[in-house]
């Protein structure tokens, strides 16, 4: 705690919403970064819930204030609250289902319009475990089909239903998603937060991605005198070696 | 559905009322209520008076209230009559699920303190009143799992029973147990059936399931606030150890009754009439099993029922004894308190009135432990 305490003025708060339909899994996302966990059969999240987690970048401490919010249409006017001092964002969407990714790009129709212009988004297609017997390659698209149902502990009811029906296979292609995503400036994921894929890799990327210069200008006090922060910020991210790729993402992000 | 919309509109085109049907079978009766514009429909074999069935809906229909208000509900089924209000409750029941029958606290329309040492109790009521800073602030509520350890509250408003119920189901169900912390819109229905409130609630000690509740009256955006005035006090306890005081008192705070050394009493609900608050025993033999637990439970609800004259009955009782094969179940209700007690079959009357007085004396004894009597105002 004193060490956490201690360090806690030197790591940079960055503010992080999760968006996205009912029952995509924003929550069990939260909980594998926050606690390395999973919880099968997770219930709705009320409102909004809020964590911390501290995302280490070589010498910089981020310190992730989380907000997950429920997916529930009516808690949809709530939504600016929590985004709207963001610096990041995270869209899920759930590989299984075409219409939560419908859903996931009016969200970021909404924050590009209304969040802060810095905001960093990122799209993370949940749920790929479910997939990943069907060739998760990236070419695989709807039409195909697999005889054997994956494992499906992570069902919600809907879900349930949609396996039952047939349905539990991959309904967004990753090259459709991925698309999508470097058309609207977005970082990409497809992951899963049942066995963790992808997970640590989508904040760890947030966090090189976030402009920190820029925050901590404003925090300072002393005015976003690089108005370019934002732009800096994101082309550093090509140049900065952190060679994550050679380091397991779990070193990545240690807390 | 349309069965049951059919029926009710019957009677109410009549200027009349469809409380219930009785079926042919003498156990199951199907009880209706009309809160406009929803209707609710219990069918049930548990033997329990109509007018605890009743009870129920209305619970139901304020944690109902709870997710979408009065004036929501009125302004969608003027626009659309046929409104699938499924929608709306989407993700919500879980929790519309888990409002208990068999909690003893609802049932006698009070609130379950946690018996714990006044001077603890007082020393974190202290550290709970919000600071001038802190406006809009209704409710300050410590909790472990469902009892209430103190509740701060403005001078002139006081919590009705019925919300704190709806607030304590709502903030216990898993999703918001889990969290650390969690900010969320809820309708308190009796405080004002037409609006939102937030709640911010932090996950204290999860190990006791202490956890502390912050309604405020003011916009989604007073979180920021609400959070840091938590954190600071959460720290100031934590600091001086008080928490972990609480935390060991939370989780011995359940007793048996045999604690009590009360010759043959099984268990006993007493309610502080003037601080409208129940202690009960933990549930042991031969009370373990549910159905027997259920069966006791509509034991008390029956005689509730008799005592208050709820379903029509000439008068109200001062006392009911029931015994069947299984126990001997006394009401007693007097102006300081309401008292519920069970004991063996095989005892006399004699000895159940004993108990009685007993147990009064002893919850006059421990009042001091038991109930929450000075809860801080602001």
């Amino acid at each position: 705690m004193a060490d956490a305490a201690a360090s806690a003025d030197k790591s940079i708060q960055v503010k992080l919403v999760l968006l996205g339909e009912a029952a995509v899994g924003k929550s069990s996302v939260v909980l594998r970064f926050v606690s390395n966990e999973f919880q099968a059969n997770k219930e709705p999240t009320i409102g909004a819930a809020f964590l911390t987690q501290k995302c280490r970048l070589e010498d910089r401490v981020l310190r992730y204030e989380i907000w997950d919010t429920a997916g529930q249409e009516r808690f949809h006017s709530l939504a600016p609250m929590y985004y709207r001092n963001a610096q990041a964002a995270v869209v899920v969407y759930d590989v299984t289902k075409a219409a939560s990714l419908d859903k996931a790009k009016s969200w970021v129709k909404e924050l590009q319009r209304q969040a802060n212009p810095h905001i960093v988004i990122a799209l993370a297609g949940n749920k790929v475990d479910l997939v990943n017997n069907a060739a998760a390659s990236s070419s695989s698209t709807t039409e195909e089909t697999s005889e054997d149902e994956p494992d499906d502990a992570t069902a919600t009811p809907a879900e349930l239903a949609q396996a039952a029906s047939g349905d539990g296979l991959r309904a967004v292609a990753r090259d459709e998603a991925q698309a999508y995503a470097t058309e609207a400036g977005l970082l990409f994921f497809e992951t899963s937060a049942k066995t963790g894929e992808g997970i640590v890799e989508l904040f760890t990327e947030i966090a090189k991605k976030i402009p920190i210069e820029h925050i901590l200008a404003s925090t300072r006090g002393g005015g976003a005198n690089r108005p370019g922060g934002a732009a800096s910020g994101s082309n550093a991210q090509g140049n900065v070696n952190l060679d994550a790729n050679n380091q397991t993402p779990k070193n990545a992000c240690n807390c | 559905m349309g069965v049951v919309q059919a029926i009710m509109s019957v009677f109410a085109d009549d200027g009349d009322k469809l409380r219930c049907i009785n079926c042919a079978d003498g156990r199951t009766r199907i009880t209706f209520l009309a809160r406009s514009p929803l209707y609710y429909v219990c069918v049930s074999s548990w033997g329990e008076p109509e007018s605890v069935t009743r009870f129920h809906l209305e619970y139901l229909h304020l944690q109902i209230l709870s997710v979408v208000t009065a004036l929501q509900l009125q302004r969608i089924f003027e626009k659309r009559t046929n409104f699938d209000l499924r929608r709306l409750l989407e993700g919500a029941y879980t929790y519309l699920a888990s409002l208990h029958p068999l909690d003893l606290a609802m049932t006698t329309a009070s609130l379950g303190a946690l018996r714990i040492e006044p001077s603890l109790r007082n020393k974190v009521a202290d550290a709970l009143v919000p600071t001038a800073k802190i406006k809009d602030m209704l409710y300050v509520v410590l909790v472990a799992g469902t009892r209430v350890i103190t509740l701060a509250r403005p001078r002139k408003h006081s919590i009705h029973p019925g919300d704190l119920h709806v607030l304590l189901n709502t903030v216990t169900s898993s999703s918001v147990r889990d969290a650390p912390a969690s900010w969320l819109p809820i309708c308190l229905p009796k405080f004002n059936p037409n609006g939102f409130l937030h709640a911010y609630v932090a996950s204290v000690r999860p190990a006791a399931e202490l956890t502390l509740v912050l309604v405020s009256g003011g916009g989604g955006d007073g979180f920021e606030r609400v959070r840091g005035w938590c954190e600071t006090v959460m720290k100031k306890l934590e600091d001086d150890g008080t928490l972990d005081a609480v935390e060991r008192a939370a989780k011995a705070s359940e007793y048996s009754v045999a604690d009590l050394g009360i010759q043959g009493l099984r268990h006993f609900v007493y309610k502080n009439r003037a601080h409208v608050q129940v202690t009960t025993p933990r549930w042991e033999e031969p009370y373990e099993s549910l159905g027997a637990r259920r069966r006791l439970i509509t034991m008390y609800q029956r005689i509730h029922d008799a005592i208050h004259a709820k379903s029509g009955q000439e008068g109200q009782l001062k006392l009911q004894y029931i015994r069947t094969e299984h126990e001997s179940v006394m009401g007693w209700i007097t102006q300081p308190f309401e008292l519920y007690i069970t004991l063996s079959p095989r005892l006399p009357k004699s000895a159940v009135v004993g108990a009685a007085n007993a147990v009064a004396r002893w919850a006059k004894r421990e009042e001091a432990r038991l109930f929450l009597r000075d809860a801080p105002v602001f």
